[in-house]
């Protein structure tokens, strides 16, 4: 992989403090390490495997990018620069040494779509993000607003928002927000009659 | 690594790079983590020519085995909390990347800057106007905690 001669901008310091013991497993690996960081995982900060890249230019396993999809399906955004993303907007990489051509996105199947509510660990629900209308609320059960008395000071300002307005974008998170506003009052009311 | 969790991968990683190159002011105890690699104790110094100069404070980090799609519980511990408007006396961070603005992205050493910045941006000590309260009726876990946040500019 590493070829002799690219070593992009290693500005690393020559002398470097040999031993740094303590942390037993390789520490002499660390020259290897930083050239192939370009092609780490922004997720797991291992060499990317079954790559795709974002239309943002960010690179991930698409096994960790899937998985921080299904985490915020509400929210879908580039962990790294917080670019609106998707599984139809990225591209998966085929290096050479990759034989099988292979989408890799049909690997880890998307799971059903609509609102799969996990049953994870009975706490609290991985936020619900209400975009951009001012309104936030997310919920987790045995968890109250207790910050609420600092909060009515900007309670009408909205949080930025990784899309600017009058983006088509934009307004697709608006309309996700009515949408996800509308389940969450399902929900409320499903747990109050269940 | 052999026989590590992604998660625990993952943390050891980035102990690695954390003992490595720690960002100014911050330490972590190495030989307690590798111990256990999902509770972290990490020393963080006041910066210099900020409120917080000489003093000196103790971050707790917890990690579930989802993480890094989870964001750690993060609080202050041991008996210096620093006094800060978003910094609870019982040693909770307001602080947005803690929960909703969390990316798999960040890294505890990211964290760690944004707390650094967080004090050092600093203008008046003093703790969150619901201190008294919040301390009181709040669950042990931050990250239960709906928190409305406050202005970021502070
Ligand atoms: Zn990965
Ligand atoms: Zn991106």
């Amino acid at each position: 992989m590493s070829s002799s001669t690219s070593t992009p901008s290693s500005s690393k310091k020559l002398n470097e403090p040999n031993g740094s013991s303590g942390s037993g497993s390789g520490a002499t690996d660390g020259e290897e390490k930083k050239e192939d960081r370009t092609f780490e995982c922004n997720i797991c900060l291992d060499t990317a495997r079954d790559a795709v890249v974002s239309m943002c230019g960010h690179l991930f396993c698409w096994p960790c990018l899937h998985q921080w999809l299904e985490t915020r399906p509400s929210r879908q955004v580039c962990p790294v620069c917080k670019a609106a993303i998707s599984k139809d907007k990225v591209v998966p990489l085929y290096g050479r040494g990759s034989t099988k051509q292979e989408d890799p996105r049909e690997k880890v199947p998307p799971r059903p779509a609509g609102q799969r509510t996990e049953p994870e660990n009975g706490s609290a629900f991985p936020g619900f993000g209400f975009g951009d209308t001012g309104f936030h609320m997310s919920f987790g059960i045995g968890a109250f607003p207790f910050g609420f008395f600092t909060s009515t000071f900007n309670f009408g300002d909205p949080r930025p928002s990784p899309a600017p307005r009058g983006t088509p974008q934009h307004m697709e998170e608006q309309f996700l927000s009515k949408v996800f506003l509308w389940l969450a009052v399902l929900f409320i009311a499903w747990l109050l009659l269940a | 690594m052999a026989g590590m969790s992604p998660s625990e991968r993952r943390l050891q990683k980035e102990l690695m790079s954390l003992v490595k190159e720690p960002p100014p002011g911050v330490t972590v105890h190495a030989d307690l983590v590798e111990k256990n690699l999902l509770q972290w104790i990490i020393n963080m110094e006041g910066a210099s020519g900020t409120l917080y100069e000489g003093e000196s404070f103790q971050l707790q980090f917890k990690f579930s085995n989802k993480y890094p799609f989870d964001s750690p519980e993060v609080t202050f511990v041991g008996s210096n909390i620093p006094v800060h408007p978003h910094v609870y006396s019982n040693g909770h961070i307001c602080l947005s990347i803690l929960t909703d603005d969390w990316s798999p992205a960040l890294s505890v050493q990211a964290v760690c800057l944004s707390i650094v910045s967080m004090l050092s941006s600093c203008k008046e000590k003093k703790r969150p106007p619901d201190n008294a309260f919040y301390v009181k009726t709040c669950s042990k876990n931050p990250k239960k905690t709906k928190w409305w946040y406050h202005d970021d500019s502070v």
